[in-house]
């Protein structure tokens, strides 16, 4: 659209006015599924390989992980976010998926023989309770979607690092961090 | 007490599902056949029961019995359609099927994204879960 | 009455998780049609598949039968809201002929974190409740029309959606009767 819109109607008390909400509200695990199923489904009739959409995914994901950061840091960590490798993968561990997912997730692991590997794993993910993967998309996991998450809310505390989902001990979630960020927290940790 | 076999309908006759398990006489003809008359007559019975009750018939056919066996019915809100025949003994059948609905379908069926609702259900899960949950019914 | 055997656990999600999943989506067909009109489009036929199936999720958690009428109808519709979305329309405006009643909102879970862009404002947020509605009723051999009367995020004081009887539809016959 090229003109010029003047706002005509803006609420007179805006969004911003109303307090926080406290994250305690809840609806039907189906009424979440079937969302999600739509939205997989629409994503599936726009690609036509698994990696695509399986970025796609990871791209919803992202808008949901990037506004995920804001209220989180805000509500549960009165504004302050974390500065150490370690606390934010806590973070993500606990906080995180406190919120989103009601628990903590299983497990965080290191890998043994890369430095700027860790692992989270899940056994039972949320988004692939009512999943059957079709042989012809064996790889397939909608888990990117939560990786897509995770990706975001790492990004936006100052630790890039790229996310991935895979089929292993349930659903684990593979996070590659950038070196910089492991160059940095090793300075943070000499001083 | 013993479970002779199942067919569920969808709202617009295809025949969802069949299963069998104690099964000794045959009708002598196809699957498809056989689930066609099964739904005519069901059709049948079900509109003749409502044009002669003295009052609204709410839920209606229920089921009925012959000297071997009963067939028992459950048809909800939304037109699915659960046929069971069991033998005579097997008494409140219905909190069977209600189960089977609600347990099984809605579960696996309506809440994999992967299963059509209008065609028939190839889910080996359901298949499974079904089976489990007949087999330990106390009319098996 | 009959059993209704053991009822299901009513497992339920954070609702921020819904509420920006579902602005994900939106977020998603913004991006990919050009038209507002189509985005709209889009949501209600997303809509319409959850519906057919939360239709059956409903009825075997309720056990309930069919409804006497249209009344009837606007309280299941209510419960089936609570149940879902944790919230409780409240039932008003009935028509006189009592064929067309409104659901009204103080508090929606898909619009929690909302704000409208100024070039969004044919934007009908949250279109897919429409087509819930559509496709939950059409499973239960009721055609109903509804559209957004008032919305929140258009500076109304609620969100109001006008839900209307079209006509019964009727039971299928079987091939070669009739």
């Amino acid at each position: 659209m090229t003109s010029i819109t003047i706002s005509a109607v803006r609420p007179r008390t805006s969004i911003l006015d109303k307090s926080l909400s406290k994250g305690k509200s809840e609806v039907s695990l189906s009424c979440y599924a079937l969302l999600f199923s739509e939205l997989v489904q629409y994503c599936q009739n726009r690609v036509y390989t698994v990696p695509e959409l399986q970025n796609k995914l990871a791209e919803m994901g992202a808008e949901v992980g990037h506004r995920m950061t804001d209220l989180l840091v805000m509500r549960e960590k009165s504004g302050k976010r974390e500065v150490k490798l370690l606390s934010v993968l806590l973070f993500i561990k606990s906080t995180v998926w406190k919120s989103l997912f009601g628990r903590e997730a299983d497990k965080l692991e290191h890998a043994n023989d890369d430095d700027r590997t860790y692992y989270i794993i899940e056994k039972e993910a949320l988004v692939n309770k009512f999943v059957s993967v079709p042989k012809d998309k064996g790889s397939l996991n909608c888990a990117s979607f939560t990786a897509g998450i995770v990706e975001a809310i790492l990004s936006d505390c100052g630790f890039p690092a790229k996310v991935t989902a895979h089929w292993h001990k349930g659903t684990t979630y593979m996070v590659k961090f950038d070196h910089a960020v492991i160059t940095r927290d090793k300075q943070l940790e000499d001083r | 007490m013993t479970v002779h076999n199942l067919y569920i309908f969808s709202r617009n006759c295809t025949l969802l599902y069949y299963a069998e398990w104690n099964r000794l006489n045959k009708s002598g003809m196809t699957k498809e056949e056989e689930a066609k008359l099964m739904y005519g007559m069901l059709f049948s019975i079900k509109s003749f029961i409502n044009k002669i009750s003295p009052l609204d018939p709410k839920d209606g056919f229920l089921h009925y019995k012959t000297s071997k066996y009963t067939l028992n019915y459950l048809e909800t809100p939304s037109g699915l359609k659960f046929v069971l025949n069991t033998d005579n003994s097997a008494q409140n059948v219905r909190g069977l099927l209600q189960q089977l609905y609600s347990q099984i379908y809605v579960e696996y069926v309506i809440k994999n994204p992967l299963c059509q609702l209008n065609e028939p259900i190839q889910s080996e899960l359901f298949k499974n879960k079904l089976d489990e949950l007949v087999k330990s019914s106390p009319y098996f | 009455m009959s059993r209704t055997g053991a009822r299901l656990d009513a497992k339920k999600v954070n609702s921020e998780l819904f509420t920006l999943t579902y602005g994900a989506l939106v977020t998603q067909l913004l991006k990919d049609y050009e038209n507002v009109e189509d985005v709209n489009k889009q949501l209600e036929r997303m809509g319409y598949n959850m519906g057919i199936r939360l239709i059956e999720d409903f009825l075997a958690r309720t056990g309930s039968g069919r409804c006497y009428d249209f009344r009837d109808t606007a309280e299941k519709i209510q419960s089936g809201f609570k149940i879902f979305l944790g919230i409780t329309p409240t039932i008003t405006n009935w028509s006189p002929a009592g064929d067309a009643f409104s659901l009204c909102f103080e508090t929606n879970p898909l619009t929690e974190f909302v704000e409208l862009p100024d070039h969004c404002l044919n934007l009908k947020y949250c279109n897919i409740l429409t087509g819930v509605l559509r496709g939950a009723c059409e499973m239960v051999q009721m055609e109903v029309a509804s559209w957004f009367l008032q919305d929140q995020l258009k500076n109304d004081s609620v969100t109001e959606i006008r839900v209307k009887f079209v006509k019964r539809l009727e039971d299928a016959i079987p091939a070669g009767e009739d």
